[in-house]
């Protein structure tokens, strides 16, 4: 019988090889290796084939093998956090193995390839795709003004430089699913007539960049890829936040310091290179093949207003049950912490959540009704960004917190703008200073009006929006800034 | 040939691509040494200054030789809410070096990443191309026997 083990860096982080090793040596046992579902508080994650589709065995441990597979196990309906999600761009997550050509398909290419360019950029209009690495752009107008530019030479770039803390949905494509990845992208090349992409990968997912690797070899063996149809190439980043930054990125492809560039030019017609360049998150192009498969118009059939289709939530701090949430635009933060997310777990109690990573905003409690879609968080001042829920609880104290988010902010500033290199060392020191227990309000009045000139002078988001979280944690928890 | 020319061959592109070209010499000595900034410039054919202007932007490149095993300590936002401070603390306590340092028996290199995309179970600390899950103060001293 085969018994399906997650591969998974952090399946494997919490001992899914030792599983596998031991479960190999049952006799009649033919062990599969997938990816991870997601659901990482249940890891390792052991599934079964039943007549009802998988089964599940949570948390196992490699000493519980020899008689694991005689318990009976828990059927995936009757696991809220899997069964209550809706899974399009990670349907595959957990479920095939991500090498296997035969099980990805590539369906969504061939029927692309035999469609005229403007029908693909048309339906991605339709569809009303929003970018989701974090600044929700649309990708139908990237990609029309990238086609509409003439050159010699253009180019397709998957951002897979994942940097904001608290998130992890590309890593989960990279090693889940990389074809999926593969395939938005050569149909975005097909959309836009260009023959070269890259990958940029940060180096901090080595297992990601193993797996892409491999994939972009199977494909192109299989035909899939290639100089004729399109070439695609793996670039490794080496641990700079900023070169998530789509022209901060194009500089580090380029071999050179990641150094934003001043918008326009913008990259759709002057990238990579100078030439005409898409630049998409990597969500963002395994969201492609779908939209393609299913219609546009499907797409846009999900979620809010302005949001559509699904977006991948990813629960982390302290919660009980951390993971990966795909689900349509339009529930609240407080169903994903809390129906998704059981809650915080034993002895902590909610105090704040970040959501939008270091470019976000800290809400408490009385924001919990926000809903998920772009629109209501930047109606509440913050930015849904990529995703990323970060919970605290009752021990945090918010003055620390801002205080490592200004570390951040400084650590990882490229340079270039002086409010931003010089503003969040700046901001950081006064951040001590009230940290200490001596701060005025004079401080309080000068890191406001510090973060109103990073935020007023900077090329970039990084310091356009870095200010953001420590603004609204002084807002909503101005007491603790206020310590002696 | 020496040995940085056979390691930048095949780096030699016009315009050349700089940080790949890094990336292969610490690929293969481990850092890259201050004193061969000049012959790597020399190889690329671009200024000494082009080349230490990308070594010194990105963390990931070293000028120093790493110890045997890089520590990475996780202090992202989510490994703070899960109290990370605590888990560096007991490394450094453990190694007898701080964050950058290196132990005097050239074993371990302790370092700071802003997030390893293991954030639903945190705090994470990555050894080598190893990652390490849920890594409090008291499993922290564990997980280094494993790397000697």
């Amino acid at each position: 019988m085969n018994v399906y083990v997650p591969n998974d860096a952090c399946a494997r982080a919490v001992g899914a090889d030792r599983v596998a090793e031991a479960l190999a040596k049952q006799p009649g046992v033919t062990v599969v290796r997938t990816s991870s579902r997601g659901a990482f508080f249940l890891e390792p994650l052991v599934e079964i084939d039943t007549p009802s589709g998988r089964a599940a065995y949570t948390n196992v441990d490699a000493k519980q093998a020899g008689g694991l597979l005689k318990k009976k196990p828990t059927p995936l309906s009757e696991i809220p956090f899997l069964a209550k999600q809706t899974r399009f761009t990670f349907a595959n997550a957990g479920v095939t193995e991500p090498l296997s050509l035969e099980q990805y398909g590539f369906k969504a290419l061939e029927k692309a390839r035999g469609l005229d360019p403007q029908k693909i950029v048309d339906e991605v209009k339709t569809a009303n795709l929003r970018g989701r690495g974090g600044a929700a752009f649309p990708v139908g107008v990237k990609w029309q003004t990238t086609k509409d530019t003439a050159a010699d030479r253009k180019y397709v770039v998957a951002n897979a430089d994942e940097g904001d803390p608290g998130t992890y949905s590309d890593r989960m494509i990279l090693e889940g699913d990389p074809y999926r990845l593969i395939e938005g992208m050569a149909i975005c090349a097909h959309a836009v007539g260009a023959k070269q992409g890259y990958v940029y990968v940060r180096s901090e997912y080595p297992a990601g960049i193993r797996k892409l690797r491999a994939a972009i070899g199977h494909a192109l063996e299989a035909g899939l890829l290639g100089p004729e149809s399109f070439e695609l190439k793996v670039a490794v980043g080496a641990g700079a936040y900023i070169c998530g930054e789509e022209t901060s990125l194009l500089e580090s492809l380029e071999g050179k310091r990641g150094l934003v560039r001043p918008k326009p030019p913008f990259p759709a017609i002057q990238g990579l290179w100078q030439k005409p360049t898409v630049i998409n998150n990597v969500v963002s192009f395994a969201t492609i093949p779908d939209i393609i498969s299913r219609g546009g118009a499907w797409h846009a059939s999900i979620g809010t207003a302005t949001s559509k289709g699904t977006m991948p939530l990813q629960l982390a701090g302290a919660i009980r049950q951390g993971g990966l949430v795909e689900v349509p635009f339009g529930i609240s933060l407080e169903e994903a912490i809390y129906d998704f997310g059981g809650g915080l777990p034993k002895g902590s109690k909610f105090k704040a959540v970040q959501v939008g990573g270091p470019l976000g905003s800290i809400f408490p409690e009385a924001l919990l009704k926000t809903k998920i879609c772009f629109d209501d968080f930047i109606k509440n001042g913050g930015i849904l960004g990529h995703g990323g829920i970060v919970v605290y609880d009752q021990r945090t104290d918010m003055v620390a917190l801002a205080r490592h988010l200004m570390q951040f902010t400084a650590d990882e500033s490229c340079g270039k703008c002086t409010p931003c290199r010089v503003g969040s060392t700046r901001a950081k020191e006064i951040l001590d200073v009230i940290l200490k227990g001596e701060g005025t309000e004079a401080d309080l009045a000068l890191l406001e009006e510090l973060g109103d000139t990073m935020k007023s002078t900077s090329l970039c988001a990084l310091g356009g929006l870095a200010p953001e979280p420590v603004r609204t944690a002084i807002q909503y928890f101005g007491k603790e800034f206020r310590r002696k | 040939m020496s040995d940085l020319e056979k390691i930048l061959a095949g780096c030699t592109d016009s315009p050349p691509n700089i940080l790949a070209a890094l990336q292969k010499v610490q690929a293969a000595l481990g850092y890259v040494p201050h004193e061969a900034v000049p012959k790597i410039a020399a190889l690329l054919r671009v200024t000494d200054s082009d080349v230490a202007g990308v070594l010194s932007f990105y963390h990931d490149l070293r000028t120093e030789k790493p110890g045997k095993h890089v520590v990475k300590v996780c202090l992202g936002d989510s490994c703070r809410a899960m109290n990370c401070e605590e888990t560096l603390a007991a490394f450094e306590k453990k190694l007898g070096c701080k964050l950058g340092e290196t132990t005097k028996d050239g074993r371990y290199t302790l370092e700071k990443v802003y997030c390893l995309g293991n954030c639903a179970l945190s705090p994470s600390v990555m050894v080598g191309e190893d990652l390490h899950a849920r890594v409090t103060p008291r499993s922290a001293p564990n997980i280094l026997k494993e790397y000697k």
